[in-house]
């Protein structure tokens, strides 16, 4: 029994801890996360050095007549709306959340407007629940435009268009973005969904630098030259590709990515739009020599590291270490997002360790197109401090400190290219801006069914050597949504 | 005699056998947790142990000059020389116990002299437990000598949150279930039966088709987000299973004594604390045990009525966020994982003896 009375005891003190954590939990929220995102603006220098004069010159005039009309942005800066908060979700947590909160820093700085950001792993299910329970928060981060889309067809998510100076938003953004954040509403008119906040530009070739140009190797600029200095290092004893398309339940979508970007450059847009549609099959001969173009490389076993059989089986974030490898680079080039960095190695420095340049274009016909792919905001309500954050958005400047840090590219057309913190990023942000074509990531746009159901599984079968082409092709038709 | 010991002998034997390959992946995750993210990658766990492998022990690096493309000659300190085109070097060659092996690209590799010797892999670090624990920006030192500023997943608060939640879900429905169980075992009221009846049907409503309409009474109610909303939803989850054992147990206990206390003028309130709360410590704490596991490895409720808030998030929905938006931190998660287990290990070790005798407890009717 005394074991007992000291358990209890030992119980009880716990229960009632416990219970003083909790009490004390919910007054310390309030307090703690203002701190929270203070910190980063306090310890990052380029916040502080950073932020202009120009722009705290327009915002200290205004403040002068708090009651200030024009857009919501400048009756925010005003400080009209100081005190109120704006609730955040995504899916990025960690690192992009600590970077999402120091470039808004300034921004909360400025207006007084608190900017409350929760991102979840298990964003997907979790907004879907929040959103049934009509506990959806102000703003939210959709890394893929489609469950935009479905929210937006519920009619839960505010048309931008009749709230924001539209002419202004188009003026700062390629036609293209605007064009994908238009979606069909409620009532099926096509309303303004969202604001492309920042993006990702795809069909880049990251290559460790400081080898690659010891070795006398130089960037190609078409697909011949590509070919060339494939053979050139296959005859250096060296694998050209470190290529993986293990990705967990989403595996093979490295492969739709090549596909798509071999696709704009051996096809016209259109054909490409029509392909996503669902128009263009997978089995037409612009689909299928996409993939035999990919093929060619990935189906030699000289030209991928590990050989063929292994690309299936490595995941796209560890495939890329070889090229980092203590003791040289046991393969030289991985096509990825700009996103693929943050699995390299810690020692690993931007433009000495490693170097990006674009996949070389294929047919010069179609010139230099770029696959990307990026974050939507959506608002769920039309507050007037939650709209303020929207046009906050459709400026670049809202970026400029994660651009500083890196990992975020502007898509809007006033981003200073000298405000990105690596060269890396500068030659994926001025290929973005500078692109003629920009085109959606093909399989995120596709039915969910096919983009990310069969078109990863039908490319892992045939990358792993058991299905043929035209099955895996024809697989994929068949599985279209009628 | 001897055929018993031959026999306990194999029965331990196998016992101890299971017990082994039962832990080895764990004991991997164990020393996987104190290693480097590249060399987790590039060695398994195992080479920690003596092996035999080709050890390097001299690096030639040729001149530019020199010219590739024909047979190379390399001198080793020992004296051994070996003249080799590239294509047989980047194989291997083998003379007097070395092996003179290329490495790397045929431009810009070197040669590695080596020795096939005894090595093992002792490269510890704590820097995953230092990144996992730790809250804010923290600062790692890199192999090159440079440091890299991260920020830490703080698990260290997720932990007290965890243990904030848990403690208060396990003891709350068994204090009710006890009560409970003591009303449906021993005191006589019209409906009874009925209630109970109700009480055990509840036992196969699931969890999840609850899940939203608590979320949508919880957001009217503004205790979405709190410590409160777990509490409540596990009580109320855990309160059938709890009863129904109570039940079972409680019942189970000798009229004999109860109708003695009650000859003697005891009230129903000092029964069931006097008599019926010490008899049933076993019950109640194989049912704690049970209830506080399930409560610590719960992420699905977690996830719902707390969200994604940074200062109330528990340490399972912290283990799932550790490894980042595109799982670019997978070598934490051995370390967060270790973390996890020690408080539920240290449960289940502490009250071992309860949870055998609870998983019988009323299901042996004596």
């Amino acid at each position: 029994m005394k074991t007992s009375r000291v358990l209890w005891s030992v119980l009880s003190v716990l229960l009632l801890g416990s219970m003083l954590m909790a009490a004390c939990a919910p007054a310390a929220a309030p307090t703690a996360a203002p701190a929270d995102t203070a910190a980063p603006a306090a310890t990052s220098a380029p916040a502080a050095t950073v932020a202009p004069a120009a722009t705290t010159a327009p915002a200290a005039t205004t403040a002068a007549k708090p009651a200030a009309t024009g857009s919501f942005l400048d009756r925010a800066m005003a400080g009209e709306f100081k005190g109120t908060t704006v609730t955040a979700t995504g899916p990025f947590v960690d690192q992009d959340a600590q970077k999402f909160a120091a470039t808004m820093a300034d921004f909360q700085a400025k207006t007084g407007i608190t900017i409350q950001y929760q991102g979840s792993k298990e964003f997907e299910a979790s907004i879907k629940a929040a959103m049934d329970a009509g506990n959806a928060p102000d703003v939210i981060d959709f890394p893929q435009p489609g469950l935009l889309a479905s929210f937006a067809k519920q009619g839960k998510i505010t048309d931008l268009s009749k709230q924001l100076d539209v002419a202004a938003v188009k003026a700062n953004y390629n036609p293209y973005w605007i064009d994908q954040s238009m979606m069909p509403g409620k009532d099926g008119t096509p309303i303004m969904a969202g604001i492309w906040e920042r993006v990702n530009g795809k069909g880049f070739v990251y290559y460790p630098k400081k080898a690659f140009d010891a070795a006398g190797y130089k960037v190609p600029t078409t697909f011949a030259e590509l070919t060339t200095l494939e053979d050139q290092m296959v005859k250096d004893g060296s694998t050209p590709w470190c290529i993986g398309i293990e990705s967990g339940a989403a595996t093979g979508w490295v492969a739709t990515d090549w596909i798509e970007n071999i696709m704009l450059r051996t096809t016209t847009p259109e054909n490409y739009d029509a392909w996503v549609a669902g128009k263009l099959p997978f089995s037409s001969p612009e689909v299928t020599n996409a993939a035999k173009i990919m093929a060619s490389i990935w189906q030699n076993p000289k030209y991928v590291y590990g050989g063929t059989a292994t690309i299936v089986k490595t995941s796209f974030g560890d495939s890329t270490l070889p090229m980092f490898d203590a003791k040289g680079p046991k393969c030289f080039m991985n096509m990825n997002g700009n996103f693929i960095t943050s699995f390299f190695p810690a020692t690993a420095k931007a433009g000495v360790d490693y170097g990006a340049f674009y996949f070389p274009p294929i047919d010069p016909k179609y010139g230099s197109p770029m696959e990307v792919a990026g974050d939507i905001w959506g608002a769920t309500n039309t507050k007037p401090e939650v709209m303020a954050v929207m046009q906050y958005f459709t400026k670049a400047e809202h970026l400029k400190v994660w651009m500083q840090q890196g990992g975020a590219i502007a898509p809007q057309k006033d981003a200073d290219l000298s405000w990105y913190g690596s060269d890396i990023d500068r030659v994926v942000g001025g290929a973005i801006v500078n692109a003629g074509t920009l085109r959606f990531d093909g399989s995120d746009a596709m039915p969910g069914a096919v983009g990310a159901g069969t078109f990863w599984k039908e490319m892992t079968s045939f990358v792993s050597g058991a299905e043929d082409l035209p099955t895996a092709l024809k697989n994929i038709d068949a599985s279209w949504p009628k | 005699m001897k055929s018993k010991f031959a026999g306990s002998l194999l029965v331990n034997g196998m016992l101890a056998v299971i017990c082994l390959l039962w832990t080895i992946p764990t004991f991997g995750l164990l020393v996987s947790s104190f290693r480097d993210r590249i060399d987790v990658n590039t060695s398994g766990w195992w080479t920690i142990f003596p092996h035999q492998d080709w050890v390097s022990v001299q690096e030639v690096t040729p001149d530019a000059s020199v010219n590739r493309d024909v047979p190379m000659t390399f001198k080793a300190d020992s004296g051994t020389s070996v003249t080799a085109p590239f294509e047989q070097l980047q194989i291997g060659v083998e003379k007097d116990g070395y092996r003179f092996q290329w490495i790397g690209n045929r431009r810009v590799g070197y040669l590695e002299i080596q020795k096939y010797t005894w090595t093992s892999n002792t490269n510890f670090t704590l820097e995953n437990y230092k990144q996992v624990l730790s809250s804010g920006n923290y600062t790692a030192a890199l192999k090159d000598g440079t440091t890299e500023t991260a920020l830490g997943d703080n698990m260290t608060h997720a932990f007290l949150n965890s243990v904030a939640v848990a403690v208060p879900a396990t003891v709350i429905p068994i204090a009710l279930a006890a009560f409970a169980a003591y009303g449906f075992a021993w005191m006589k009221f019209p409906g009874r039966k009925m209630l109970f009846a109700l009480v055990v049907g509840l036992l196969v409503i699931p969890l999840q088709i609850a899940l939203i309409p608590i979320l949508k009474d919880y957001v009217a109610l503004h205790v979405n987000g709190t410590f409160l909303a777990v509490w409540l939803a596990h009580t109320g989850f855990g309160l059938p299973l709890a009863t129904y054992l109570m039940f079972n147990y409680i019942s189970e206990l000798p009229r004999d004594i109860l109708e003695a206390a009650f000859v003697d003028g005891a009230s129903h309130f000092t029964i069931f604390t006097q008599l019926i709360v010490p008899l049933s410590v076993p019950a109640l704490a194989s049912f704690a045990i049970f209830q506080f596991l399930w409560v610590w490895n719960d992420y699905l409720v977690a996830l719902i009525f707390i969200g994604a808030s940074p200062t109330n998030q528990l340490i399972t929905q912290r283990l799932a966020e550790i490894v980042g938006s595109r799982g670019q931190d997978w070598h934490l998660l051995t370390a967060g994982a270790f973390i996890t287990m020690i408080l539920p290990l240290a449960v289940f070790f502490g009250l071992q003896r309860y949870f055998v005798r609870g998983m019988m407890a009323g299901s042996v009717k004596g």
